[in-house]
């Protein structure tokens, strides 16, 4: 009985290998950056549903690897893949972080906003549009920040 | 009582496996449905939220044009929102200007954020229109927005996207979605722009906003010393936003609990009130 329990656990340990070593890109696009810092340099570009390899945590940033290149993300652009035991019993009283993963794409999607667009042509999805075209590039918000003598995030 | 620890031991081991996605038939399918009854919206569906939340919003207000006061808040909002406590979401955040006079503000779902010419000609300095925004940023991080959409419809969506992996809809699928989807939209619509949040949610967002004001290095006194000319000049009893806010005053008194006990530098507040003269020229 003892062997087979350790067996088990064996088992147990071998059909997760890494789970918690990878997390998915939550966001429509995001950065990979030199250094564990907004603004710092960016080596690759990610995007939704991409999955990359943490190397480690660096505070609210992950030290990841994607396609060869290693750098780094923050932890609000990126979501754990795997399922924890503690989530799947609920003994954390929050729903589980592999939930959005597991349904990428589905429920509002792109296609259902394309049905509602057509049932109420006289939204004005146009000017959404151009707002999300507003902003401004990274070297502009430095020098705004650093001008007006406020903080670095 | 070893049997017993063998087959406690073969039902987790049966959840590990259900988690990482190797068909086990039933017990998989089951473990998914509950996830889905209870699942909140993705950031991405949130998104989608927002962006049709925005476009009824954008078709009874229209667009400020002057690209210099919108690249302005811009700048103001993102060194906020970068200061929050989600400072990346599925869209990013975007701020916009809208030709009203009406003294408002709102936030949509995902990060878009609308302020009012009313609002930025209310306020008296970049810290204060700062703090207003650290206000609605505060909704986005808190999810405020999407709260209000009752949970029956996300039941109902749950129930509709099922387990299946195809993420295109056939036709009556996509009909009944959509009518779930209008459904939220209203929901959050009639928040943001007729009742208003949940006093709570007020308070909370107050509360953030002197946190990322203070990380950012703008002034949290900012979000009283607005707060209190609204009060002052008899506007605390307006339309807009002070229709939909809890009376000013018990919002002065909360957020005086949670100011620091020192103001920012003066010399820097002033500072950066030249270039927020220069933005509303």
């Amino acid at each position: 009985m003892k062997i087979s329990v350790i067996a088990l656990f064996i088992l147990i340990a071998a059909s997760n290998p890494g789970r918690a070593e990878t997390v998915t890109v939550i966001t429509k696009q995001n950065a990979i950056r030199t250094s564990c810092k907004f603004f710092s340099p960016v080596k690759a570009t990610v995007r939704y549903n991409d999955t990359l390899e943490v190397i480690s945590k660096e505070g609210d940033w992950f030290q990841v690897a994607f396609k060869g290149v290693k750098g780094c993300i923050h932890k609000s652009a990126v979501q754990k893949k795997s399922l924890s035991l503690s989530k799947l019993t609920g003994s954390q009283g929050k729903s589980a972080s592999g939930d959005e993963v597991a349904l990428a794409g589905k429920g509002f999607n792109p296609q259902v906003e394309s049905a509602y667009k057509n049932k109420n042509p006289e939204l004005n999805f146009n000017a959404v549009n151009r707002v999300e075209n507003y902003g401004v590039s990274d070297s502009e918000l430095v020098q705004f920040i650093q001008k007006g003598k406020l903080n670095l995030p | 009582m070893s049997k017993l620890i063998s087959v406690h031991l073969l039902s987790i081991f049966t959840l590990f496996i259900g988690c990482s996605g190797v068909d086990i038939g039933s017990v998989g399918r089951v473990v998914q449905k509950t996830f889905e009854a209870s699942r909140p919206l993705s950031d991405e569906e949130e998104y989608y939220v927002g962006r049709s939340v925005a476009a009824r919003i954008l078709s009874s207000y229209s667009l400020s044009e002057n690209k210099k006061l919108t690249d302005y808040v811009n700048s103001v909002g993102k060194a906020v929102a970068l200061n929050s406590d989600k400072p990346i979401t599925y869209g990013g955040y975007h701020f916009a200007v809208l030709n009203s006079k009406e003294i408002n503000a709102f936030a949509c779902p995902g990060g878009t954020i609308f302020v009012t010419k009313g609002m930025i000609n209310a306020v008296e300095s970049e810290d204060e229109l700062a703090a207003v925004l650290a206000h609605e940023v505060a909704h986005v991080n808190n999810r405020d927005g999407v709260s209000a959409i009752q949970k029956a419809r996300l039941t109902e969506v749950a129930t509709l996207i099922g387990t299946e992996a195809a993420q295109r809809y056939t036709p009556a699928q996509l009909s009944q979605l959509v009518t779930v989807f209008e459904g939220s939209i209203d929901d959050v619509f009639k928040t943001l722009v007729v009742n208003g949040y949940g006093k709570s949610q007020e308070y909370n967002a107050d509360e953030d906003a002197i946190s990322y004001l203070t990380r950012a290095g703008y002034d949290p006194y900012a979000l009283k010393d607005f707060l209190d000319r609204l009060a002052s000049d008899g506007k605390a009893s307006g339309g807009g936003i002070m229709k939909t806010h809890p009376a000013t005053a018990d919002r002065i008194e909360r957020v005086q609990k949670n100011l620091p006990k020192k103001r920012a530098d003066a010399s820097l507040v002033q500072l950066r009130d030249k270039r927020f003269e220069k933005a509303l020229k």
